[in-house]
């Protein structure tokens, strides 16, 4: 069938505005239904108009302002009876909603097949998912009257409806009427629900109120654009949903209500800020940022800012060549390291830089964890090696003046002060340049080489001499390392 | 010249648990109070009975010796942080300009005057660089400080917080302990529910003890004693407070 032509049939067109006016009312009103945590309350309310409609029927026939008012005085009733329940009795709050919308529901049924017993007939089927396909013109009246009421009521009362959505108390202080505004939303929310009843019947109107505001939620940060917004997503679902049902002739309710999910769905995976695809790319590449870093970090422990050849890495990474290929690939296109050769590779100096203040920040972090939150110092690591790759440098300044810019970190390890690559290997310094046996030296045996020569962590020493041997100053006495050595010592450079 | 806030024979239950028990009080204009007692010692009861938040009472509220309902625009309220929707649709710049419904009839809007004054209120206590932000996005310490704003915003006479204090940042408690030092210096009543007993005779001019019934109410200097806080704590209360001024 050709949808245009379709759209020229008076049936087909009131279908339409009848579910486009009835997609914007239930958008926006939806929204506050969503916010409030009401939406048990909106699907309880669409079951309880049934004994309404049924009563409107016995007493009126067929009419629409019959059906409406009936069904409006049950949700009402409905809505009057939940509230006294939870106020009075002591019943959970979504019990007592149970039981009062499936009561009323029940007896709205009871009622139809008590009537069509009498030989009149009234379609159980066309409240429970709708007869959009069957508007007639009084109904585009009674639907287009509450879209207008329900704008014009958010328009009006939009103060009032945020203040007491948000903070109820605070809204009460402010002389806002609290509960006659949950009322009047009830009215609201009656109305809204018997105008769907003949686009997605009673069972999907809640689909109608949550479903595109839940989505509008996920896409804004103000309440005027969540309200806007869920008015066009609603809009937008029953207007595709109708198209879908008539082009493939499938029942109209049901393909909007599922229409409307699909928004949702994409909306959950694909929104810019909160989407699940969104969410994830975020994570992944912290993760990524994580990884570089820390190998960058490792690279500067083993070279100490010299050259170093590609299996000394291998073996100290427990890694084959392709991975470190690979992971080394990021960092060589931030300039943070160059190769030397084939196989060789040493760290530029921003290079240097970046590993030198994560190195600060994992230190300082330790620091503050040690002396501000009173834990033990082993038992901080592994907390500071994921904190140095989430502070910012603000942070970590933060952290630093707060502590009295320590020296040490609680292992006893120097602090490096920002920016200054001090962390260095012997050979780097030259004649006259003071500095310290570091901490920690990339292997034991350099520790036991060092001890032989008398010298422990920490011990601070000035250059005299360089060249085929370096002869280190410390205290008063000197002593001669010869270059080989000298290059695999960790020292830091005292300024 | 009539008390910013006198409470007559205020008693409250509920369930028939009796929380408030005959309060007396005549609060003195323009000082910074803080209301001190033990958890379930009815501190936020007597907020919300002075705010005209609980039907059931016995006993009067008189604010500027009206009704509450005649005086709500002179009084602002900020409650405690954890009682928030954090995830809900509203901008720093949203909530602080909350802080002007009470002047407004339902057909007036907003006007230049209006944001104007959330600005200022947003610049006095540093939020206005996350103006546009979602109330969400912001730390313990900054939240407090739009609902803080959002009071000046009111530009009312007296202020009532509900623990302002509880987990902010230390930064943040200072900003606030400013802020509320200069509005009592304009002449401002405030009421602070507070809970930390090393803090009080920095912070406040005068203080309430209370627990169950009005323990004390005076200068901290001469209210804020060893007998009155045990008293209202019990004693064990007293030995930890010493403990903590040796410290």
């Amino acid at each position: 069938m050709d949808l245009l032509q379709v759209l020229q049939e008076p049936w087909a067109l009131r279908a339409l505005i009848a579910s486009t006016m009835v997609g914007i009312t239930c958008g926006m009103l939806g929204a506050f239904i969503v916010l409030r945590n009401m939406s048990l309350i909106g699907d309880a309310l669409s079951h309880a108009i049934l004994p309404g409609v049924v009563v409107a029927f016995v007493i009126f026939g067929y009419n629409t302002m019959g059906f409406f008012f009936g069904s409006v005085i049950a949700g009402l009733l409905s809505a009057v009876a939940i509230t006294w329940i939870q106020h009075n009795i002591k019943t959970k709050n979504d019990a007592v909603i149970g039981i009062v919308f499936t009561a009323f529901f029940s007896i709205g049924v009871i009622g139809i097949s008590a009537i069509s017993r009498t030989g009149v007939h009234l379609d159980l089927k066309d409240f429970l998912f709708g007869n959009v396909l069957g508007v007639s013109n009084e109904d585009l009246v009674m639907t287009g009257s509450v879209m207008v009421m329900v704008i014009l009521s958010i328009g009006i009362f939009y103060r009032y409806l945020f203040a007491s959505t948000f903070q109820p108390t605070i809204a009460s202080t402010m002389g806002i009427p609290v509960k006659i505004m949950h009322y009047y939303l009830m009215l609201l929310l009656s109305f809204s629900v018997v105008a769907a009843m003949q686009t997605v019947g009673v069972i999907l109107v809640v689909a109608m109120l949550i479903t595109p505001a839940s989505t509008a939620l996920l896409l804004a940060k103000r309440l005027p654009k969540v309200l806007v917004l869920s008015g066009i997503i609603g809009f937008m679902s029953s207007i595709s949903g109708l198209a879908f049902s008539v082009f493939y002739e499938l029942p109209p309710g049901p393909s909007i209500a599922v229409t409307a999910t699909a928004i949702y769905l994409l909306t959950a995976f694909f929104a810019p800020e909160n989407g699940l695809l969104a969410k994830w790319f975020r994570r992944r590449q912290q993760e990524q940022k994580i990884k570089a870093e820390d190998l960058l970090k490792t690279i500067f422990k083993i070279s100490l800012g010299n050259v170093v050849d590609q299996t000394i890495l291998l073996e100290k990474l427990s890694l084959s060549a392709s991975k470190l290929k690979q992971l080394i690939q990021p960092l060589k296109q931030k300039q943070l390291i160059i190769n030397t050769g084939p196989t060789t590779y040493q760290l530029t100096d921003s290079g240097r830089k970046q590993a030198n203040d994560l190195v600060r920040a994992h230190r300082l972090w330790e620091s503050y964890l040690v002396s501000e939150m009173g834990m033990h110092a082993d038992d901080i690591h592994d907390e500071a090696e994921q904190y140095e790759h989430l502070l910012t440098s603000s942070q970590v300044d933060a952290v630093d003046k707060q502590l009295g810019y320590p020296a040490l970190d609680p292992h006893g390890s120097p602090i490096p002060s920002r920016g200054s690559s001090i962390k260095l290997s012997l050979n780097q310094l030259t004649v006259a340049d003071a500095g310290a046996i570091s901490q920690r030296q990339p292997g034991a045996e350099i520790t036991y080489k060092l001890w032989a020569l008398g010298l422990g962590p920490g011990d601070a020493f000035q250059i005299t001499e360089t060249g085929d041997h370096f002869m280190l100053k410390v205290k008063d006495q000197e002593i001669q390392i010869p270059a080989l050595l000298a290059q695999q010592i960790s020292v830091e450079k005292i300024n | 010249m009539s008390s910013p806030i006198l409470v007559k024979g205020l008693s409250v239950s509920y369930d028939r648990k009796r929380v408030l028990s005959s309060v007396y009080l005549k609060i003195d204009e323009g000082k910074l109070i803080g209301v001190l007692g033990p958890n379930g010692a009815g501190k936020s009861t007597l907020f919300k009975a002075i705010l005209g938040l609980i039907s059931n009472v016995n006993g009067t509220v008189e604010i500027f010796g009206k009704d509450i309902r005649e005086s709500r625009k002179r009084i602002a309220y900020v409650p405690q942080r954890d009682e928030v929707d954090w995830t809900f649709p509203a901008t720093v710049r949203d909530i602080v300009l909350m802080g002007r419904f009470p002047e407004k009839t339902l057909w007036q809007r907003m006007d230049e005057k209006d944001h104007q004054k959330a600005k200022e209120a947003m610049e006095e206590l540093s939020i206005l660089e996350f103006a546009d932000r979602q109330i969400g996005a912001l730390s313990g310490g900054q939240q407090q400080r739009v609902f803080l704003a959002r009071a000046l915003c009111q530009e009312a006479d007296i202020l009532m917080l509900d623990e302002p204090f509880v987990g902010v940042d230390i930064t943040t408690e200072e900003h606030i302990i400013r802020v509320l030092r200069k509005l009592s210096h304009e002449g401002k009543t405030l009421l602070v529910v507070h809970h930390d007993l090393t803090s009080v005779q920095a912070y406040f001019d005068q203080v309430i003890l209370l627990n169950q019934r009005i323990i004390a109410y005076g200068d901290t200097e001469s209210t804020f004693i060893n007998d009155n806080i045990s008293k209202a704590y019990g004693a064990q209360h007293t030995i930890m407070l010493e403990a903590g001024h040796t410290r």
